[in-house]
């Protein structure tokens, strides 16, 4: 199915797409149901195209790249964080509900503020940084070596998922700690023990209580909850060499004055 | 959500970025209000469920301390006190009672262990798999715990 | 990078280690316990009688074992309760108020525990 519909297949039926609607200035965020059309390959995104282009143009909403690599698109299918332009309505039973991700302000319907979760990154943080993990990778003919970019697409999903940042907006949440945890990996010339101080804060690593909803959510494999328990190793082997270095520092030598 | 917690000198100054970058007063989007979200199992995984039971069963053996302790007070009013005590505590609803807190000594013992093993960052892979497999273990034990305290053997 | 030099850094990664010692320790600790009041008595339900409570509190070595399950219990449902409250994003201020309130809750738990026990075992 084209968004314009113009090539709707023979195996076409209606679904009922239940969409979130807030604008600024009003009281409540209210729901809306539109009857799409959709065959087996329809996207949540094509369906709210469809009711973009003939339902209700004001339906606010996020996307760019159609194929999971920009992030943009991220919502909430029936409570379940995906990317929509990636997930098929076919997966979905009943009425699909689509909400904005959770855990961050609603602008206007499901387009949410990602300054708070952009925010919560450590500084500086280059949004494309190339990564050197490209084992058993064979470059093609004509090209001298492979770049790969990091995996997380800073889509949020693992935030809305993360049952902690459900409570506290305050948390650093996965993407931030995930990525300070490759800035350890493949620090180039970061400062490590900055990084290892900026995760050791209260909202920090030791706040996660590994509940994996963010691995579960993440459409990008960065596993950030694996991620997070790396960096907690990370910090207790830190601070057992620092204890060891006060255990092992040589006395001070010579009387006062 | 309205920001009702202290102004930004007395918290990290990196909090307080995250708090100031936030553009409008939209509400925030939530799946459910407050603290009902941690055991919302709705479209979750097993690592939530863990994370959901866990919680549950610590914040029950709190309260479960502290009735024990009320409960045991009732030592110190003397021997028809405490028998008192005794003849509810041997009553069928109280010993179902009881199989419910080694129910959640077992998962949140049990789960915790799983915890402290992933959260010092080893076997991080194997979540589920540990969660599933210490709870039929969990399991096991309550079956043998439920035939005694309800066989009276010992 | 948004990092911050608070001297009390250590209290973060101190309360999940001594959340996982605690709770390590309670394996054992609990199971003793368990057994000893459910498993070993044939009464229904494994409860002692008055004077097998008496008894029981006054041997010295149960009278330790128990001391430390209380204090570390203790210990343990003050750290998980920390935990949880501070999921609710507490100001700096108010996460001072609610540890000093905990160390304050689990002092008296401890000490009443203390007593209780301390008064049964003298009656013996």
């Amino acid at each position: 199915m084209t968004t314009d519909g113009a090539a709707i297949t023979a195996t076409a039926s209606m679904r009922t797409v239940r969409v979130h609607r807030f604008k600024r200035g009003d009281e409540a965020p209210r729901t809306e149901d539109h009857d799409v059309p959709v065959d087996e390959r329809t996207t949540v995104l094509e369906a709210l195209r469809y009711i973009q282009l003939h339902d209700d143009p004001t339906l606010g909403l996020r996307h760019s790249c159609f194929h999971a690599s920009c992030g943009t698109c991220g919502v909430r299918v029936n409570g379940r964080e995906r990317l929509a332009c990636v997930t098929k309505l076919s997966e979905v039973s009943g009425t699909i509900a689509v909400d904005p991700i959770a855990n961050l302000p609603v602008l206007h319907d499901l387009v949410v503020d990602m300054a708070p979760f952009l925010a919560r990154f450590p500084h500086p943080h280059p949004i494309v940084r190339g990564s050197e993990l490209v084992p058993g990778s064979v470059a093609p003919e004509g090209i001298d070596e492979l770049d790969r970019y990091e995996d997380c697409i800073e889509c949020g999903l693992c935030l809305s998922a993360c049952p902690v940042a459900a409570t506290d907006d305050t948390y650093l949440g996965p993407a931030a700690l995930a990525y300070a945890q490759r800035l350890l990996e493949e620090p180039r010339g970061a400062d490590r023990d900055a990084i290892l101080d900026w995760a050791d804060q209260d909202a920090g690593a030791w706040r996660c209580h590994a509940a994996f909803e963010c691995t579960e959510a993440c459409p990008s494999g960065v596993r950030p909850a694996q991620r997070i328990m790396a960096l907690r190793k990370q910090l207790r082997r830190r601070r057992d060499d620092r204890s060891r270095d006060v255990a092992t520092a040589a006395p001070p030598t010579g009387g006062p004055g | 959500m309205s920001d009702t917690r202290a102004p930004s000198s007395e918290r990290d100054p990196g909090v307080d970025e995250i708090v100031r970058s936030r553009r409008g007063d939209g509400p925030v989007s939530r799946k459910l209000p407050g603290p009902v979200a941690w055991f919302d199992l709705r479209s979750r995984s097993t690592g939530h469920l863990a994370f959901s039971l866990n919680r549950i069963t610590g914040l029950g053996l709190v309260g479960y301390l502290y009735l024990h302790l009320a409960v045991l007070s009732t030592l110190l009013g003397g021997e028809d006190s405490w028998n008192g005590f005794l003849e509810l505590a041997t009553t069928p609803l109280f010993l179902g009672l009881d199989l419910l807190l080694v129910f959640g000594l077992l998962v949140h013992g049990l789960n915790g262990t799983r915890l402290s093993l992933i959260g010092s960052g080893y076997v991080p892979n194997h979540q589920k798999a540990s969660f599933w497999a210490l709870m039929a273990f969990g399991a096991i034990v309550l079956v043998y715990t439920a035939l005694h305290i309800f066989g009276g053997e010992s | 990078m948004a990092a911050t030099t608070s001297p009390e850094r250590s209290t973060r990664s101190r309360s999940w280690r001594w959340t996982a010692v605690t709770g390590v320790s309670l394996l054992v600790l609990v199971t003793i316990h368990m057994v000893a009041h459910h498993f070993v008595v044939d009464e229904v339900g494994g409860l002692r009688t008055y004077q097998h409570v008496l008894d029981y509190i006054s041997t010295p070595i149960i009278f330790v074992i128990e001391g430390v399950f209380l204090v570390v219990v203790t210990a343990h449902a003050m750290l998980g309760l920390r935990s949880v409250l501070l999921d609710f994003g507490l100001s700096e201020q108010r996460r001072r108020l609610l540890e000093r309130g905990l160390v304050g809750l689990g002092v008296v738990t401890v000490i009443y525990g203390f007593v209780l026990i301390g008064v049964l075992a003298s009656r013996a």
